[in-house]
């Protein structure tokens, strides 16, 4: 196995990962339109509670990927940054404002106004981040993108991203992130032993979730249609849909029986296996049509050593990672 | 006059917006825009972790409160100050893809590992900061205080990071190009070590700290001019002119040694910082003075014979190559780069001076010196570090133009196609506006706090 391919796995792993944690922070600012209008301040304070001590650690799963990207992939990463520059930007521009947007309104503590500004902003901007990463995910599956295998993109700069399967793809990755938010906040009530937030929580995470398997159906007829190509190599991997569907059910079941734990780990399990069965389907392109992982990939000397920057980062990383989610994610009783 | 400002503006090193250079001046202006506010909330970043590190230590060691309330009350302005640093760095990330892309799709291998590293870094300072600004109730106070070790150190880990691949631009090395141009035999970590690295990377440091001390320590004597006698408000104060004042003492060294690695490999940044048009012996030091690039002469400098020769080669006869021996499309925007050469080293020596003054009352008189006219210096000091900041990445990135890789690549060759830089640039700008005053209104909101009792 070459380098390439380890890279590739972490490069998989730290998207993953990216999506089921700074995911959910995404769902908690999209919640927030709705808190937004509720009376109490409780649930506010769920999610700042939830989210305030492990948003910056859970962003910089991405931050880390773009740096393993554009390390090891150099070509792949230089032509996605011309044809996404746009959906991108778009990202990154609600990336920087959920973040100020989330902070500034936990530390304006005696200005209602900037409160209800810097809230208003959090839930916008949370909203906009996975729905143009989403868009951009979808250009690139859709294999629409007129890449050149020198690393060149020949088609329009402005529009060429808006593809029908990344308008699809943009909606789900929002679906996405608020039912992991609402899944996983049902669990943060049930610690915190606040019975009134746990009903509101479950009942919305058993809708959104309900909405989200019928929305992942159409996605799949969606996909046979638009981009065959995907379909033809996700087709191979129907284990993975299988899981995904499975696993989608089962948070389902769990969350009406109240088992929210494992509801949540259901929940990230359905992520998990949605995601790894897109990016098996698409190897070995990176960026189908043209860019190719053999033909993107950097120097062997680089590739192997990001493989060891990465194995010797983790092993600091891990438990250090494991220290902040045992303080403040464990259920009362366990530290 | 006129003509000199005609001449520094021509010589701005920005093309004519003509519209195949357009995109060149808009990515310059976006990228320097960028990096210019990130630096300094980076090196908050850097520095405050070291200050709220000391003052919860004071107070756990001598069992008292108020250094206790003032590391509480950095932690916060730290949290708020620490997420503006980090979503604008994350702007910078996507920004050398997006602006230059040929850039990073030629040489992101070589430089990939120390932004990888440095992506280690922050992920630790962003555990550890979650840890310490939330843990206060769930960790014991020595718990806590260890807490926030690994944020200063990985803080300062980051920085050294970024600043070495600032330095492989400066000073390429550990990789060849072959006839298509792409790279080959890459060796990441002879890039990371490259001439420039250790030079950069202290004098960085130091700066990040003088930054923190002088922006902390303004920021209390301002409001010492007006409330006097607030006990809080003094040990604050002398707490970040500690920092900023060490600092300073070590800063005027470090950047001469900066200035030697430029002089022994960059010899056209060299000659532009110093406004030297011709090659000679025994070349003097410009203190002051405007290059005038039509008439190859820099006016109205004070001329020490001899000083550059010594300073650039430890030789009052050395020769000192002039821009006249590069041609004329490889120099630098020359005037530029020596005003701001200038400034920032002007600036080193007043912080110096007042640093050393401080210490001197300190040491004599176990005070500060009580005067008004110290708080106003004090109040000073804290724009000042920051414009000697900000000068002294105008002489590295202005210097070493038109190159973006000096010697291997040129800037105009990396740039994007992308159209729509402007625009991109006109809400970058908006945006930006938002995030700082946003940020000050909140640390406003905070300063203004009740204190606790007896403060
Ligand atoms: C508080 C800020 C500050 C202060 C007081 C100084 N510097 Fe500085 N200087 C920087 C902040 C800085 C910087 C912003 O951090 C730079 C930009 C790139 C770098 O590595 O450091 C820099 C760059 C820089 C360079 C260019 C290095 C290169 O292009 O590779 C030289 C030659 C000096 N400095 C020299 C000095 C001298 C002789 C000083 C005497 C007092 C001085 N600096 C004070
Ligand atoms: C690790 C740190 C840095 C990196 C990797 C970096 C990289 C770049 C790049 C790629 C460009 C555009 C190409 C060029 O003009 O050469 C640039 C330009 C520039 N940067 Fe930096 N930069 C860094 C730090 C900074 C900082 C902190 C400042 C703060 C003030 C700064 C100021 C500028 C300026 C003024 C320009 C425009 C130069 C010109 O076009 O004339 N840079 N930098
Ligand atoms: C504690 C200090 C600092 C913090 C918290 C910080 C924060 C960040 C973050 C979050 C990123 C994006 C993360 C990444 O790419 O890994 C970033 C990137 C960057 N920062 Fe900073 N930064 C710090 C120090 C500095 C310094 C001292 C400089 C310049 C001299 C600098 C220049 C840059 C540049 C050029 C990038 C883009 C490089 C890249 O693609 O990774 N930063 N910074």
């Amino acid at each position: 196995m070459g380098p390439e391919l380890i890279v590739l796995g972490i490069l998989g792993a730290a998207l993953i990962l990216y999506a089921l944690l700074g995911g959910a922070d995404f769902g908690a600012g999209i919640w927030e339109f709705n808190t937004a209008f509720q009376p109490g301040d409780d649930e506010r304070e769920l999610i700042q509670r939830a989210v305030g001590p492990v948003w910056e650690a859970n962003h910089v799963w991405l931050l880390f990927a773009l740096v393993l990207g554009h390390t090891a992939f150099p070509l792949a990463y230089q032509a996605a940054a011309q044809a996404l520059w746009l959906p991108l930007l778009l990202a990154l521009a609600g990336i920087v404002f959920r973040g100020v947007g989330f902070v500034f309104r936990a530390y304006a503590v005696d200005s209602p106004f900037l409160r209800s500004v810097w809230g208003a902003v959090f839930a916008l901007a949370s909203t906009a981040a996975p729905f143009f990463f989403g868009a951009a995910l979808g250009a690139v599956a859709s294999g629409e993108l007129a890449f050149t295998e020198a690393g060149a993109y020949a088609g329009s700069y402005l529009t060429g991203w808006i593809q029908p399967l990344g308008i699809f793809t943009a909606f789900f990755a929002v679906g996405v992130c608020s039912y992991l938010a609402a899944v996983y906040f049902t669990r943060e009530a049930a610690n915190l032993g606040n019975e009134a937030l746990v009903a509101t929580w479950r009942r919305r995470a058993l809708a959104t979730g309900a909405w989200m398997g019928i929305l992942a159906a159409v996605g799949l007829v969606f996909l046979a249609l638009e981009a065959p190509e995907l379909w033809s190599g996700l087709a191979a991997g129907w284990l993975l849909i299988a899981a995904s569907a499975v696993s989608g059910g089962a948070s389902l079941w769990a969350l009406a029986r109240s088992r929210f734990t494992a509801a949540s780990l259901a929940a990230a399990g359905a992520v998990v296996a949605v995601m790894a069965g897109w990016m098996l389907a698409q190897y070995p392109y990176l960026l189908p049509p043209a860019i190719e992982v053999e033909t993107a990939k950097g120097p062997e000397p680089v590739l192997w050593g990001a493989v060891i920057a990465a194995s010797l980062g983790a092993a600091l990383l891990l438990p250090a990672l494991a220290l902040l989610f045992r303080l403040f994610k464990a259920p009362p009783g366990v530290d | 006059m006129l003509a000199a400002i005609q001449t520094l503006v021509a010589d701005g090193g920005l093309p004519a917006p003509t519209q195949t250079d357009a995109n060149l001046l808009w990515a310059r202006l976006q990228m320097a825009f960028t990096l210019g506010v990130h630096i300094v909330f980076a090196c908050l970043g850097v520095g405050l972790p070291v200050l709220m590190l000391a003052a919860e230590g004071l107070g756990l060691r001598r069992g008292d409160p108020l250094w206790t309330a003032l590391a509480r009350r950095w932690a916060k302005s730290f949290a708020v100050l620490f997420a503006v640093g980090a979503v604008s760095g994350t702007v910078l990330a996507f920004e050398l893809g997006l602006l230059w892309p040929r850039f990073m799709g030629t040489f992101g291998a070589v430089i990939g590992l120390p932004f990888t590293l440095e992506g280690f870094a922050f992920f630790l300072e962003a555990i550890f900061a979650g840890i310490y600004l939330y843990g206060w109730d769930k960790l014991s106070p020595r718990a806590h205080w260890w807490s926030g070790v690994p944020i200063a150190l990985s803080g300062a880990a980051s920085a050294w990071f970024v600043v070495t691949s600032n330095a492989w631009m400066n000073t390429p090395q550990g990789f060849a190009v072959d006839a298509s141009g792409t790279v080959v035999d890459a060796d990441p970590i002879a890039a990371m070590m490259n001439a420039a690295t250790w030079p950069q990377t202290t004098h960085m440091l130091v700066a990040a700290y003088m930054v923190s001390g002088f922006l902390v320590a303004g920021f209390y004597a301002a409001r010492l001019l007006r409330r006097p006698d607030s006990r809080y408000d003094r040990r604050a104060l002398a707490l970040g002119l500690a920092l900023g004042g060490a600092a300073s003492l070590l800063q005027p060294a470090v950047g001469h040694w900066a200035g030697h690695v430029v002089a022994a490999t960059q010899p056209a940044k060299l000659a532009a910082r110093e406004g030297q048009f011709h090659t000679e012996r025994r070349a003097p030091l410009r203190l002051g003075g405007l290059p005038d690039e039509e008439r190859m002469e820099t006016p109205w400098a004070i001329e020490l014979p001899g000083g550059l020769s010594f300073l650039a080669h430890n030789d009052f006869d050395a020769e000192v190559q002039g821009l006249e021996e590069f041609p004329r499309s490889d120099w630098p925007p020359v005037a530029i780069v020596h005003v701001a050469f200038q400034l920032m080293v002007a600036i080193g020596m007043a912080l110096l001076a007042l640093s050393l003054v401080a210490g001197w009352s300190w040491w004599r008189r176990g005070a500060l010196p009580a005067g008004r006219w110290f708080l106003v210096a004090v109040v000073a000091s804290a724009p000042a570090s920051a414009l000697a900041l900000e000068a002294g990445w105008v002489v590295t990135e202005v210097g070493r133009q038109p190159w973006i890789v000096q010697g291997v690549m040129r800037t105009e060759d990396a740039v994007t196609d992308a159209p729509g830089l402007l625009a991109v640039l006109c809400v970058t700008v908006a945006i930006y506006a938002v995030l700082v005053l946003g940020c000050l209104s909140v640390l406003r909101i905070l300063a203004r706090q009740p204190l606790p009792e007896d403060a």
